[in-house]
């Protein structure tokens, strides 16, 4: 029987129930196949009991299980200003600071000015700055902080939003600053609470009881949301956000049936009120789509006349937004399989938003993997159930981001070219590629670490780090490390291929080696092994030690040292295969479509 | 909500096997009667009953008898 996540951790959540059934749901969630391990540290300024058990819940329903440390009560400080061996030991990969407005040590007197203000500003951030850099210095962790919520309480009325000695003004100064920290650190994420209280209601987020009897700063209708919204945080972390926003079009996207009503007659812009309550939602998608979500259409349509209703003038999407685009009468799962297949990606990486009921029933109970979310019927709803379930939780955006639908869009184009050659070569011929290969460059450290943490179908080891500790490995001399970018004619493929290998003597042992989809088949990983072996035989090394780890998702991968030429090795055991290769004196390139360079000015001035 | 359902729930709270309380327990000696525990049971009470019950009025509670004695329940004189 295939896993699916329990109904009472979707939309919309009842506190009560997920709070009743919290153990049971724990082990269910527990059975469910291939969940990733993490440390997570709790860092409280209040009590953090609850937070933990709710954050366990919903990182489990993200295929994440945690291992907690948690501080003593209001030791937050404490514990990382005076090394507390306990944390030091628990080694997290992620430091959770769970501070709010009552662990503001200081705010401003009334009628104090300016400069005053300034200099009680700077010491609260400096007590905050001081943790996290310690943080990331001595423990490597990444940092996840709580900006402030806001008190409810207002004994200066509307000066407390206004005057330079208000609370208010004073937290959203600090909100400011801490969020100036996050731009101008990595791996340093705000999660937004000022946001999220605003959300659930101020009255709503704080029980002055449960504060003074367990010092709890949130409610529970709060600590339910915040649970929610932090495992969303940590979810993307591991590159476990949804990728695809798939929509069904009539009475979805616009009002009416484009088949029967045309294009005229669709239901579109300010003309009504549904009319710019469709439009919204378009707004809508088309902003997930800019900054990386992709789209793509499933609707029971005649392939002809759905596209039309793009042309509306009021339609906010084009038919360009859309990666993939499938107007037929088969059966929605399976369009929805085709689209997977297109796109390269999962399908648990799929959220479906139809208005009909039945086939939201029927992709669910079909693809249990897919995300389909009870939008309903009424499209004024939509957006903001895409919202609450926080699919696309994103904790940075890249460049590659903001083209990748571009990318995808250029790949149904270099697959419809496809069929018009004679071979499989004459095609790669017709691509143009040009590849840089390059040792890891500062600025694509990000990238790097973002692809490491994210890839899972063509990754040997799937082995993930840091974004420190690939800034180590790269400057590291034991480190052989390579990036590459891919360009063809139809545009930049952006950087898609990692290789980390460790260099003990004359051996050379492939620690990661990964490739972004998007690329498959394009001989892209051949280019990669070509500059490895040059690398390798510029810096003596005679023997190549290729290891594949198993996983669920990379069996792609399973054969790609054998088909390079590798001997597997009496090391192997079932977990963990091993291969060598001993590095010839006469190697013969294996990439023969791909022109290499190890310069960014070839690939930049190439054909875009 | 019944007598029945209500110890059912709670013993879904506390992660006991279904029908293990029977009324007269001591809540001090409920092996995951915690800060947790008791917030769930609050929530839970409140929905199931439509009935605000206060942080104090459960705190003052010693068994489970007195928590059964804070919502009005079917077939129960209240």
């Amino acid at each position: 029987m295939k896993w699916e996540l329990p109904k009472e951790l979707k939309h919309p959540i009842d506190v009560a129930t997920v709070l009743r059934k919290r153990r049971s749901l724990k082990r269910e969630l527990l059975e469910q196949p291939s969940l990733v391990a993490t440390r997570i540290a709790i860092l409280g300024g209040s009590t953090t009991a609850e937070v933990k058990s709710m954050l366990e819940i919903f990182l489990l329903a993200h295929g994440i299980q945690p291992t907690f440390y948690e501080s003593e009560y209001n030791r937050y400080s404490e514990d990382v200003i005076f090394e507390n061996p306990e944390l030091w030991e628990f080694k997290p990969e992620i430091v959770y600071l769970h501070t709010t407005w009552h662990n503001v040590s200081q705010f401003p007197e009334l009628l104090e000015g300016d400069a005053e203000v300034e200099q009680r500003l700077r010491e609260e951030v400096g007590r905050f700055e001081a943790i996290w850099e310690k943080i990331q210095s001595k423990l490597g962790a990444l940092v996840i902080q709580n900006n402030f919520d806001l008190p409810s309480l207002r004994p200066l009325g509307n000066l407390e939003g206004s005057a330079v000695y208000g609370r208010i003004h004073f937290l959203m100064r600090l909100n400011a600053e801490f969020a100036n920290f996050a731009r101008t650190h990595s791996r340093f994420l705000i999660h937004d609470i000022q946001y999220l209280s605003a959300q659930v209601g101020l009255n709503a987020w704080f029980e002055p009881m449960y504060w003074y009897s367990f010092h709890t700063a949130l409610s529970p209708t709060a600590t339910v949301a915040l649970a929610q919204s932090l495992a969303a945080m940590v979810k993307s972390v591991y590159g476990k956000s949804k990728k695809c926003l798939v929509l069904d079009l009539d009475n979805t996207l616009w009002g009416g049936v484009i088949g029967d009503d045309g294009v005229q007659g669709l239901v579109l812009g300010r003309d009504n009120p549904m009319g710019e309550a469709f439009q919204s939602f378009q707004r809508y998608a088309k902003q997930l789509q800019r900054r990386g979500v992709l789209l793509a259409v499933c609707s029971k349509n005649e392939p002809e006349t759905a596209p039309l209703g793009f042309t509306h003038p009021d339609s906010i999407l084009k038919l360009e937004d859309f990666s993939a685009f499938k107007a037929n009468w088969n059966p929605k799962p399976d369009n929805i399989r085709e689209i997977a297949f297109e796109l390269n990606i999962g399908l648990d990486s799929f959220v479906f938003v139809d208005d009909n009921p039945a086939e939201r029933a029927l992709v669910a109970a079909q693809l249990p993997e897919v995300a389909v979310p009870e939008v309903g019927s009424d499209v004024t709803r939509y957006a903001d159930v895409l919202e609450q379930e926080r699919y696309f939780e994103v904790d940075k955006i890249v460049r590659e981001d903001l083209s990748r639908g571009s990318y995808y869009s250029a790949n149904v184009q270099r697959n419809v070219n496809q069929g018009k050659f004679k071979d499989y070569g004459e095609f790669l011929t017709s691509l143009e590629m040009t590849a840089e290969i390059a040792p890891f460059s500062p600025v694509y450290l990000e990238r790097i670490a973002q692809l490491i943490n994210k890839t899972n179908q063509f990754n040997l080891t799937t082995r993930r780090y840091t974004g420190a500790e690939v800034e180590a490995m790269a400057k590291d001399p034991q480190c052989l490390t390579l990036y590459g970018r891919l360009t063809d004619k139809f545009g930049d493929n952006g950087l898609v291929s990692v290789l980390i290998g460790r260099v003990a003597r004359e051996t050379l042992e492939i620690d990661v080696w990964l490739m972004s989809c998007r690329v498959l088949k394009r001989e892209m990983e051949l280019a990669m092994f070509d500059t490895l072996i040059e690398q390798c035989r510029a810096r003596g090394v005679r023997k190549i030690i290729g290891v594949y780890i198993p996983t669920k998702k990379n069996g792609m991968v399973s054969g790609l040292y054998g088909e390079l030429g590798f001997m597997t090795m009496d090391e192997s055991t079932a977990g963990q295969q091993m291969w060598q290769y001993e590095v010839p004196q006469d190697y013969q390139a294996k990439s023969s479509h791909i022109h290499r360079t190890s310069s960014a000015e070839s690939v930049a001035s190439g054909r875009t | 909500m019944t007598r029945t359902e209500f110890l059912l729930e709670m013993e879904e709270i506390l992660g006991l096997n279904p029908g293990t309380l029977k009324g007269q327990e001591k809540l001090e000696d409920l092996e995951n009667w915690d800060s947790t525990a008791l917030v769930s049971l609050i929530a839970m009470a409140e929905s199931r009953s439509n009935t605000e019950i206060t942080l104090d009025q459960v705190v003052s509670c010693s068994t489970v008898a007195d928590l059964l004695r804070l919502v009005p329940l079917e077939g129960q004189p209240n």
